[in-house]
């Protein structure tokens, strides 16, 4: 380490991992100053900016377990499901209590969560096919339920549609959530699985346990989840949720999430990456206001944006 | 001067901040085997993965027959004439005998989009007989063969097209007596067909006999090349390692009597098709050998105490009564487990040396389920430090160290973990004689400090060396057991092994 060069490198290369770790920040901000610009300055209006956060809340919650599934290199696409069928269960025991609700969507999610996790973890199914049969199943019952019209939750409900009231919600999950990850042993036992679950399964973690557990963790996040998006819609169509999955997959990857998981997964990745999906989101309407070339945009914008802001380095070296 | 084939110029590698391959300037001449030793991370395997495009070099160049060869894969290295056999495994499970050898040069076998899959079967099976490795059929699938079967199916894929240069990188510590014999006979034999082999080993006794100029690597700067037939083990130690080793390596001490207290109760273990009625005490303070050939069952036999073994039989006992089931339940109660396959079960390669180190201990250092992220930094680093882990830092990964620095990791992380008994399957497999002595004096500082230690090992005179008591195994079972004497030798063992 002693001439010139070695001491240039070592300099570069620390640069390196420092902007690494900041792309996906600097790709939310350049994301913002770019539809500020062509929008005139509209998205960044506080109304505008109020719409954008009403919208913010189920996403950033329900991406909070999903990010712990892919940390440990699972896939969950019944997501939007779960929302939708825990969102009718609260609707239903609000109208006798909402804390009790609140509690019974929970419930409900953890129950939903923990037959995906029985189903990957007992057969041995990859992730992805399990979550994409339950999206199915779960949405069926959704619509089955709602047959005879929208299921309406307790007109008490309603009343808690402020915005101090949401946010303090979402906030205190977060901080659970990151209180959770930073400080007890979750985060480096199911980054060790996600990097190489034989080895983490010889230093004593429980791989198959864990992975269980995090598939219920998330399905009972987006049951709490669901609590925030009846507040916000009132009552429960057959379609309630759809989507909710693709849109979290995406925003954890605009996040910097790694898609196999592993020891890269940090937990910023959630906020910065439902913070950008919202953005864009929000502003390609303006920008583009017909809908038919919307859905096409948008997949080129995702596209775009995945391709300059994933860590191809670390893709290549895990899998 | 004779016929050079290949020459590097000015070659450099750099990982992140450290500097693999430093300014290496190296001709190989035609028809030569050609040694190339060094410390762990002094480069060799780097230079080598930068000649066989694994790696992209970081500035210099290579001149093949004094033309500039820049390849991107291995396939294309195969291509200009240039194949590497590496020190892990270089197959790939799920296809079959034949299509690993061919692999990427299935072309040969095309009729438009349609593959002859009998006619690459029947001339991978004309090359195994041909290399006399009769036991094995090509259309099998790879992941009916042993680790040494595959090491040998590889030897074919580098070698079958006379390749101009060909790397052998480590190999012969997957090999056992007759593998070795076999790998030799084709090195050889590539050498009289006028070609060059570059051949990499911790093995210096191995080097010296088998090459015929050797290169020294230390710290990726080129210490110099010596004739194999003008140089002692001795002088490679010094020039490897900068200074004059001390003569020390084994244990020196006999006749001491073991205490007797037992601390780990082995009854009737069996693991089906691996192990079976395995049997033995572990005292306080010994260090318990176990040896045989590699398909003996004693790797089993190590998973089978740590709980990690999928059906086992039989009970594992601690001295408390505790009875070992699973391997948290291990760990928790002091069992310590190093494994052969280092790569896959010892350490998490795409994972920090921090988290590598913290993994097992997260339990003892939580404080009502709450981590101290600093105090994990502090504890990682103290032990990483206490094994002198060449690293640039905590957080860097384990991918980027050398063999012998992995294992260092692995031995930091038992130490924090502060383990009673330890389990260490083949813990010096790949290390180089430095950190090779460091484990030795390790085991022994352990086995002073009333630690015990099961040493599961391929090398008999790192039983005989080390052990107090050594146990031999045979077709999953123990077949004979031996107390540490000074007129023990290799032969007596053997007899038990075969």
């Amino acid at each position: 380490m002693d001439n010139p060069s070695a001491a240039a490198t070592i300099k570069r290369q620390k640069t390196h991992i420092f902007l690494r770790g900041l792309i996906s920040f600097f790709g939310f901000i350049g994301i913002v100053i770019v539809f500020s610009i062509l929008t005139n300055g509209r998205i960044i209006r506080p109304d505008n900016l109020s719409l954008m956060f009403s919208q913010v809340y189920v996403l950033l919650i329900a991406s909070m377990g999903v990010f712990l599934i892919m940390t440990v290199g699972g896939l969950d696409f019944s997501q939007g499901s779960i929302l939708g069928l825990a969102s009718i269960i609260f609707c239903w025991v609000s109208n006798y209590s909402i804390v009790l609700g609140v509690i019974a969507a929970v419930l409900a999610g953890a129950a939903m969560g923990a037959f995906n996790g029985f189903f990957h973890v007992k057969f041995k199914i990859a992730s992805f096919i399990v979550t994409i049969c339950t999206m199915y199943f779960f949405r069926g019952l959704c619509k089955y339920i709602t047959t005879n019209g929208p299921v309406p939750a307790s007109t008490n409900v309603m009343m808690l549609n402020e915005t101090w009231f949401k946010l303090l919600l979402t906030g205190i999950m977060l901080l659970l959530g990151f209180i959770v990850w930073h400080f007890t042993r979750v985060g480096c036992d199911l980054r060790a699985i996600g990097a190489g679950e034989t080895a983490a399964r010889f230093s004593g973690s429980r791989p198959d346990l864990l992975k269980f557990l995090v598939f219920m963790v998330s399905g009972a996040i987006t049951g709490f989840a669901s609590f925030i998006n009846v507040i916000k819609v009132g009552s429960i169509t057959g379609t309630a949720g759809s989507q909710l999955e693709t849109q979290i997959l995406i925003a954890l990857v605009l996040g910097g999430m790694p898609i196999s998981g592993g020891a890269k997964a940090r937990f910023p990745n959630i906020i910065i990456g439902t913070l950008t999906y919202c953005v864009l989101e929000m502003s390609l309407p303006m920008v583009f206001p017909i809908p038919a070339t919307q859905q096409l945009v948008k997949g080129i914008i995702f596209l775009i944006v995945v391709a300059l802001t994933i860590d191809h380095e670390s893709l290549r070296v895990i899998k | 001067m004779s016929d050079v084939i290949l020459r590097s110029e000015n070659l450099y590698k750099h990982f992140g901040i450290t500097t693999a391959v430093n300014d290496v300037s190296l001709e190989f001449e035609k028809g030569e085997i050609h040694g190339l030793i060094g410390e762990n991370g002094s480069g060799k395997s780097t230079f080598c993965s930068t000649l066989c495009g694994i790696y992209p070099i970081s500035s210099g160049r290579f001149l093949l027959e004094g033309k500039e060869l820049r390849v991107r894969s291995q396939v294309e290295a195969n291509r200009h004439g240039v194949s590497i056999i590496v020190q892990e495994m270089g197959t790939l499970p799920g296809l079959t005998v034949a299509e690993n050898i061919f692999l990427g040069e299935e072309d040969k076998f095309m009729h438009g989009v349609v593959k002859n899959t009998g006619a690459m079967n029947r001339e991978a099976q004309r090359l195994l007989e041909s290399y006399g490795f009769k036991h094995i059929i090509a259309s099998k699938m790879i992941d009916n063969y042993s680790f040494e079967d595959r090491k040998l199916i590889e030897i074919i894929k580098a070698t079958y097209f006379t390749p101009k240069i060909v790397v052998v990188d480590e190999t012969t510590t997957a090999l056992s007596q007759s593998g070795r014999e076999e790998l030799f006979t084709v090195m050889d034999r590539i050498k009289n067909g006028g070609n060059t082999v570059i051949f990499i080993s911790h093995d210096l006794e191995e080097v010296i006999d088998h090459t015929d100029r050797i290169s020294i690597l230390r710290d990726g700067s080129l210490v110099g090349t010596v004739k194999s037939s003008e140089t002692s083990a001795d002088e490679l130690k010094r020039l490897m390692v900068g200074r004059e080793l001390t003569n020390r390596y084994y244990r020196t001490d006999y006749g001491q009597s073991v205490s007797d207290e037992i601390v780990l109760s082995v009854d009737n273990v069996s693991v089906p098709g691996e192990i079976q009625d395995i049997s033995f005490r572990l005292h306080k303070g010994e260090i318990l050998g176990i040896g045989g050939l590699s398909e003996c069952g004693m790797h089993e036999t190590g998973k089978a105490i740590f709980g990690a073994s999928y059906g086992r039989k039989g009970s594992v006992t601690l001295k408390g009564g505790y009875e070992v089931k699973s391997i948290p339940g291990a760990i928790k109660h002091s069992i310590a487990y190093a494994s052969k396959d280092r790569d896959t079960e010892s350490v998490i390669i795409a994972n920090s040396i921090r988290d590598n180190i913290c993994l097992p201990s997260l339990a003892d250092m939580s404080n009502h389920a709450l981590l101290n992220n600093g105090k994990l930094d502090s504890f990682a680093k103290k032990f990483a430090e206490l094994m002198s882990v060449k690293m640039t830092g905590i957080d860097q990964y384990v991918s980027a160290l050398s063999g012998g620095n992995k294992q260092k990791v692995v031995l930091s992380r038992w130490l924090g973990k502060d383990s009673d008994i330890l389990v260490l399957d083949s813990p010096t497999r790949g290390i180089d004689v430095k950190v090779k002595a460091d484990i030795y004096a390790l085991m022994s500082e352990l086995k002073a400090r009333g630690k015990s230690i099961i040493m599961i090992s391929e090398e008999l005179q790192e039983l005989l060396g080390m052990s107090d008591r050594i146990l031999i195994m045979k077709d999953g079972r123990i077949n004979g057991e031996f107390i540490r004497n000074q007129n023990l030798g290799e032969k007596d063992l053997i007899t038990k092994m075969v």
